[in-house]
């Protein structure tokens, strides 16, 4: 963060370079969850590291890791991710606000999690649900399709979808407790 | 006529498969104006749609195939440099049609 938020562009230029180096696994990590492809999520944090080195204001009193990753989603990251599906929205059945909330939502409270803290909470839930649920989430994140887990659980595809769909919002209620006891 | 409509769970469902195989343009031109106003009306959907985010990011950020760091800081620095060259090449790129303001107008006017 150093000359990071010194008058002379050319400081705040040379500046720049340690702090990618620094962040760029978290930014990038984190974008992911948004947008689920490497080639977008490097577009859209180019320009968000440029709107940091031309704006860095923002950043002046950041303390902590979760702050800087706060921050940063909310005045930089949040804007440029709202650019990259608005031109759709004419040609979507979806409004702009929804449209919004899916690809550049408020901060939840799962959200302000760092990484570590997310496995963590996410491993603590998982050992809470039953078998077949656990099994059904674990196989989503080993990347099956929903037609590999039926045929993996001997059951159909939209009872997959149901159980996937109910086993979530029980990860939600157990991951906001957890975030809530810490 | 059956109802061919998505029903939430379904939409979730095919909005996490979205998001992981990073298609997400696909899922959202795919819904139908039904199934835009079943979203939108779902409490349950936008919870779901949180835990999915997460799951993405938990569970498949680290074996995706993320840039160098280095590499990307020069991809940055060369972003900030084309934005310094166009702030140099147009300081006053507002005015370059000719129209000004009346109030500016009145300001560049000499008193009598």
């Amino acid at each position: 963060m150093k000359g990071l938020n010194a008058p002379d562009v050319d400081r705040r230029r040379r500046a720049m370079e340690p702090f990618v180096r620094e962040t760029f696994g978290i930014f990038i990590r984190y974008l992911y969850r948004y947008l689920g492809n490497e080639v977008e999520c490097e577009d859209v944090l180019e320009d968000v590291y440029a709107d940091i080195w031309e704006n860095p204001d923002r950043l002046r009193d950041v303390e902590s890791e979760r702050q800087l990753l706060r921050t940063v989603y909310l005045y930089y990251m949040r804007k440029r991710l709202r650019e990259v599906y608005k031109r759709m929205n004419r040609h979507l059945y979806l409004s702009q606000n929804d449209l919004t909330n899916l690809t550049a939502p408020e901060l939840g409270v799962l959200d302000t999690m760092s990484q570590s803290e997310l496995k963590q909470a996410l491993g603590r839930a998982l050992g809470r649900l039953k078998a077949r649920e656990r099994r059904a989430i674990e196989l989503w994140l080993q990347g099956m399709s929903v037609r590999a887990i039926a045929n993996e659980l001997k059951t159909t595809v939209g009872a997959v979808k149901m159980l996937k769909f109910r086993t979530i919002l029980k990860l939600k209620e157990m991951m906001s407790e957890y975030c809530h006891d810490q | 006529m059956a109802d061919m409509n998505r029903k939430i769970q379904e939409l979730l469902s095919d909005y996490a498969g979205a998001l992981r195989d990073g298609c997400l343009p696909i899922f959202l031109q795919s819904l139908t104006r039904q199934e835009g106003k079943e979203l939108t009306s779902s409490r349950d959907f936008w919870e779901a749609a949180e835990v999915v985010r997460v799951l993405n990011g938990v569970g498949f950020a680290d074996k995706a195939a993320i840039a160098d760091a280095g590499l990307f800081a020069s991809r940055v620095d060369a972003n900030i440099a084309s934005r310094l060259k166009k702030a140099k090449s147009s300081p006053r790129a507002k005015h370059t049609n000719g129209t000004r303001s009346m109030t500016k107008t009145r300001k560049a006017e000499k008193p009598i």
